[in-house]
């Protein structure tokens, strides 16, 4: 079974961004870059399918700039088999990243496409469910246990719902979307940092893949949070009771 | 510095590494003098141990380059954990380059995996700076060697499995006559003394071994009889660039806990970080990592480029010392009070500090090579 995942290369969690001067985006012109956190897990669940007999490929796809490579050979260290660059200087929309991935799905044929539940940086929570209804494959999101069938036919997913968790039974292929408690990432060994230099690393671009990626939103303005005003320290239970009713926050 | 993606790379892993497992257990080793033993399981398992060993003896492969900056990313999480790393990096040069392929066999692997614990003995009662002045003896006895003496504030001593010891094979030959023996400290006739008690770098276990008429096989020398001294000296140049690197490190802790403290801590109404007086700290602060850093990264280059790093070597141990005890003391000024009681990290970077102006070469003994160099 092949495994795909995607991986965004997104600012470092780190990082604390700021609106650039003319409200039209984050400036991340110096920000230090990193593979998407949710993507981590991704990659790691792969990995365990592969170490478990249960995969026997995993593959990382990262659309965008160049140095998203940066991204791959990060997704290659920790254990992906090969990689693919989609390369484009044009701003990567959730539908337009769905495409292009549902184009790679069309020559890969993977079983299984894990990806992040959502991307750090624009919290859009799309990609995923976008490519499952392009493929018309079943999704199974904000995935918690991913356990294979036998034959890799089917996969029991366990997903972190409001409610608590609900387990899903969906026929493969199919996409499914990590969740926080779904694994905890190992650290790219140093051998590994080295071995992934002598790996895979495929280039192609939208227009091989016939895919229109021309961006269909269009951001208006892009605003910091409103700044938190100081608190106050209370003495006491009575005085804070005092202070939420004068507030007029309780009766 | 601009770094390619494998280094950066190297730098973000253990970063992450150094964030998650060591600094939280900093403290807690500094306060109890507690050898790191299962983070340095842990640094085994992640590849951590050997960065600059070939892949085929079971290193990482990696150059010197990357070794600096491992060794900074692991001493910003704790000096002490850095200087097991750069410990077990002399073992694996050393063997790499003199080992025959049978010593590199038994060795190696099992010094990276954290398995066995090493200890580098030179220094001695009588010779320290002056490294010629050793009194350890190794004669020869049958097909083997009987050796004889006793070696001080010897890192790894009191935990120690096995030692690579410098003695004296021919008293009449000076430093042409001096070997280097791989010890297997359970044999009979090896004896340590207590652990001391540090200022600094506490988790790092120092102590005295003894050798008193203990067996070393023939198969125990390193190398070519009568080269021990330029063997030990020829993996200096890599010792001080991972010195200077763990210098490095602790001015980087430093410099990010006195950013947080100045930002948090308000005196008459404002952050002490508005003040100049607290800023121009802070600048000096980080333009002395700077600095430090490329020094030490243009040394380590000098090596992998195969170039003579003897001079740049011992600027970058010389001025990331100095700079790490000047900083580590500044920071303790923001902190003011706080910074002197013990909890607080920068109380523990001002004591870790100190040693890197002493051990692999005092900052002395840098700038007589220095000087050497420029006079010859
Ligand atoms: C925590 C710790 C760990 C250590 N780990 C090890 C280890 O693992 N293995 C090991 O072999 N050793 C180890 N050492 C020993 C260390 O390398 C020596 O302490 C160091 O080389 C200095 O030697 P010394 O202490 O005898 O000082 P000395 O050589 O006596 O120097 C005293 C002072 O005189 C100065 N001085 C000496 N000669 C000159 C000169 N020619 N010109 C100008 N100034 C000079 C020195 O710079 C210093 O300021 C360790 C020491 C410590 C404290």
């Amino acid at each position: 079974m092949k495994i795909l995942v995607p991986v965004k290369r997104v600012v470092d969690y780190n990082v604390k961004v700021r609106v650039k001067t003319d409200g039209s985006d984050v400036d991340i012109a110096s920000a230090k870059m990193s593979m998407n956190p949710f993507d981590e897990i991704a990659i790691e669940e792969a990995v365990r399918l592969k170490e478990a007999g249960v995969a026997s490929e995993v593959i990382a796809v990262s659309a965008g700039v160049a140095a998203c490579q940066d991204t791959l050979r990060t997704a290659l260290a920790l254990g992906a088999d090969r990689a693919i660059l989609i390369e484009t200087e044009v701003e990567m929309q959730p539908l337009s990243v769905a495409k292009l991935l549902a184009a790679i799905c069309a020559k890969e044929l993977p079983q299984l496409v894990l990806c992040g539940k959502q991307a750090i940086d624009d919290d859009a929570s799309q990609t995923g469910q976008m490519l499952a209804a392009l493929m018309h494959w079943p999704q199974a999101t904000f995935a918690s246990k991913v356990a294979v069938g036998e034959g890799a036919r089917q996969a029991l997913v366990t997903r972190e719902v409001d409610g608590g968790q609900e387990t899903v039974d969906v026929l493969l292929p199919a996409v499914v979307t990590t969740d926080l408690r779904l694994n905890e990432p190992r650290y790219a060994t140093l051998p590994n940092i080295m071995k992934a230099k002598r790996k895979q690393l495929d280039r192609v671009t939208p227009d091989e893949l016939g895919v229109d990626i021309t961006p269909r939103l269009k951001t208006l303005k892009v605003a910091e949070p409103p700044k938190r005003a100081a608190g106050v320290k209370v003495a006491d239970v009575a005085e804070l009771v005092e202070k939420l009713k004068s507030a007029g926050v309780i009766a | 510095m601009f770094l390619s993606t494998e280094h950066q790379q190297v730098a973000d892993m253990t970063r992450r590494f150094a964030d998650q497992v060591i600094r939280p257990e900093a403290e807690r080793l500094d306060r109890e003098e507690a050898f790191a033993g299962e983070i340095y399981q842990q640094m085994a398992q992640n590849g951590l141990f050997g960065i600059t060993v070939p892949e085929a003896y079971g290193g990482a492969g990696l150059d010197c380059l990357a070794y600096s900056i491992v060794m900074e990313e692991l001493s910003r999480g704790y000096a002490s954990v850095a200087d097991q790393c750069g410990l077990v990096e002399l073992f694996g040069t050393m063997l790499c380059k003199y080992g025959t392929e049978a010593q590199k066999a038994q060795w190696i692997g099992p010094l990276i995996r954290a398995e066995l614990r090493g200890a580098y003995c030179i220094t001695e009662a009588g010779a320290g700076s002056d490294v010629s002045g050793i009194k350890t003896t190794a004669t020869k006895d049958g097909g083997g060697w009987k050796l004889t003496g006793s070696k001080l504030w010897i890192h790894n001593a009191p935990v120690a499995d096995v030692a690579f010891v410098l003695a004296r094979t021919d008293p009449q030959a000076g430093k042409r006559g001096m070997s280097i023996f791989i010890v297997d400290c359970n044999k009979a006739g090896v004896t340590r003394g207590p652990k001391e008690h540090k200022l600094g770098q506490r988790s790092s276990q120092v102590g005295e071994l003894n050798f008193d008429n203990v067996a070393v096989p023939a198969d125990g020398l390193l190398g070519v009889e009568g080269r021990g001294f330029h063997m030990m000296m020829s993996v200096l140049e890599k010792g001080r660039v991972g010195i200077g690197a763990l210098a490095v490190g602790i001015i980087q802790a430093a410099l990010e806990a006195s950013i947080a403290q100045a930002k948090l801590r308000q005196q008459f109404g404002h952050a002490i970080a508005e003040f100049q007086a607290i800023q121009f700290l802070l600048a000096d602060m980080a333009k002395d990592a700077e600095a430090a850093r490329l020094l030490v990264r243009s040394a380590a280059m000098k090596m992998d480029a195969g170039l003579d790093a003897a001079m740049a070597a011992s600027m970058a141990k010389c001025f990331a010392g100095d700079a790490a005890v000047a900083q580590a003391s500044n920071a303790v000024q923001i902190f003011g009070g706080s910074g002197f009681i013990r909890g607080y990290e920068v109380e523990r970077l001002y004591r870790d500090a100190k040693i890197t102006q002493i051990y692999e070469g005092t900052n002395q003994i840098q700038r007589v090579i220095i000087a050497r160099k420029l006079l010859e």
